[in-house]
């Protein structure tokens, strides 16, 4: 564990500017964590091992709730697109939206150490030195 | 920070009772209850219970905004402020929308939806509409919390649809109560400190919810574009007027600075802030109730396209005295960002360049480079000053109380 982080050490700012998500929102990419660099370098480990990417769609369960909410929006605003079941689908949509979009971000911040840690932090793994 | 009340009783025959921290009416708060016993000198037998009521000051602030529109970053934002991040209470509902931090609680107003998804389908109704909501639940279980009572409030869960089991929920030091009702029914806006309203133009609104959905299958620009129309008439009757009681108001819109923009990447936010607030002082530029209209690119300072402008002001606001400030434009380098700090006053910051560290330590949140982060930074800071506000003019009463 110990030297396969350290060999991901060897090459570190162009790892992160790589795979760090690009926000649309347009921010920069730039201003890493600089007071926590063992906690940027922990993260470039964990990545290079799992090698995933940045995260795109939500889980499977909600992505099809939100599409199978969207056919029906469609179907019931056929007929009336002021009728009551027609908002109350459009509304449905918006929400599974919003929870899918929820669920993308928080998958994107899971980290099993992290999680770990969060509830352990006197054990080995997670002790932090300020120096 | 223990902050205490102290009150006495005196029972007419001679029976004492001893107090113990327990949830009960009674509202103690665990782990913060101290109690002493004395025999007053008067009236034979009779005995003085001195009891104290740790959290009785919950300061409860409101927080309204369509779905999608930065509520959950503005949390974020504001709890960390305060210290410490907020996060779903442990060993709880895995889909419960509430987030507990040590100073801070955030309670989703939807959790007090009177219909769940199937039922709101039947009868035709959105989420926006007052009919799906439980306003007399939302009204007790916020008056309790503030007065120091814990509550068993439902869960809405937001994946499933359906209303689940009610989690306990002691009362914080600060309670937000975030969705899309907060000012909606007139007694719970009474218990409000202080309320916010976040105000997206339908341009940007459009633009931040296709960065959100497009990656979703099942939606296109289409769907996006019909869920948006279709929301907009409960929208414009139930939610948009709650504006006019916030005492502080994000907008939103699309940059003047690019001709003809349409992907909304710069944005003008104006921060408009009620004048009058108790315990809330607007933030200034410069001179306070004089217009400016500043750019701080020049000289000192170098800024890349397409700049920063600002603008300060009073003006009214649905018939009230309000000041505005207003950015547009976004910041590309630290010290832009300080050299603003630097020249705004009144941000009720404790020491210098304040703004600028919150701002570095979300720099990955949406919006850290332009108005929405400054001013949902700056706001946060206004309610950390009117909290400590409220909190020591509430321990100035009591203490004359006990002299008496």
């Amino acid at each position: 564990m110990a030297t396969l982080s350290s060999v991901n050490l060897v090459t570190p700012r162009p790892v992160v500017v790589a795979n760090l998500p690009k926000f649309a929102k347009g921010g920069p990419v730039a201003v890493p964590i600089l007071n926590r660099p063992w906690k940027r370098v922990y993260r470039l480990g964990s990545r290079g091992l799992r090698g995933t990417g940045p995260v795109r769609a939500a889980p499977d369960g909600i992505s099809e709730k939100v599409e199978k909410s969207i056919k029906e929006a469609q179907e019931a605003c056929s007929d009336d697109p002021a009728s009551g079941e027609c908002v109350a689908a459009w509304d449905e949509v918006e929400e599974l939206s919003a929870a899918a979009s929820h669920a993308r971000d928080k998958k994107k911040d899971d980290d099993p150490l992290e999680n770990y840690c969060k509830e352990n932090p006197e054990t080995d793994e997670c002790r932090t030195y300020d120096n | 920070m223990a902050v205490s009340t102290v009150c006495t009783t005196q029972s007419l025959n001679s029976t004492c009772s001893i107090s113990t921290p327990e949830k009960t009416h009674l509202g103690f708060h665990q782990n913060q209850v101290v109690f002493y016993r004395r025999t007053s000198k008067r009236g034979g037998g009779s005995c003085v219970i001195t009891c104290s009521v740790g959290d009785s000051q919950t300061v409860v602030i409101g927080l309204a905004a369509d779905s999608g529109c930065g509520k959950s970053t503005f949390m974020r934002r504001l709890t960390s402020v305060f210290g410490g991040a907020a996060e779903p209470p442990k060993g709880g509902n895995p889909d419960s929308n509430t987030l507990i931090s040590d100073m801070t609680t955030v309670i989703c107003l939807d959790d007090y939806h009177s219909l769940d998804r199937t039922g709101r389908k039947e009868k035709g109704v959105t989420a926006l509409d007052p009919r799906a909501n439980d306003f007399d639940l939302m009204y007790e279980q916020v008056k309790a919390l503030k007065s120091g009572i814990a509550v068993d409030k439902p869960i809405y869960n937001h994946v499933t649809g359906l209303l689940d089991p009610p989690e306990l929920i002691k009362p914080p030091k600060i309670l937000v109560i975030e969705g899309l009702h907060p000012m909606f029914d007139e007694r719970v806006r009474d218990l409000l400190d202080f309320s916010i309203y976040l105000d997206i133009s339908n341009e940007v609104k459009f633009a931040w919810k296709i960065q959100r959905d497009m990656a979703e299958r099942g939606h296109s620009l289409e769907s996006i574009k019909a869920s948006i129309e279709s929301r907009k008439p409960d929208f414009d009757a139930y939610i948009d007027p709650q504006k006019q009681y916030a005492d502080a108001v994000i907008e939103v819109l699309p940059t003047e600075l690019i001709p003809d923009d349409n992907e909304g990447k710069v944005l003008r936010v104006r921060l408009i802030m009620k004048e009058g607030v108790r315990h809330f002082s607007p933030v200034y530029l410069f001179d306070e109730g004089s217009t400016i209209s500043w750019i701080p690119c020049g000289r000192k300072l170098t800024c890349s396209y397409p700049g920063i402008k600002f603008h300060y002001g009073p003006d009214t606001y649905f018939g009230k005295e309000v000041s505005i400030l207003e950015m547009d434009g976004q910041f590309d380098r630290l010290d832009e960002l300080i050299y603003v700090e630097s020249h705004l006053s009144k941000l009720s910051t404790k020491f210098y360049g304040e703004v600028t560290q919150q701002m570095l330590k979300h720099a990955d949140f949406p919006g850290s480079n332009n108005g929405t982060g400054l001013f949902q930074t700056i706001v946060g800071l206004k309610i950390r000053d009117l909290y400590e506000q409220i909190t020591s003019s509430k321990t100035a009463a009591p203490l004359e109380a006990t002299k008496a």
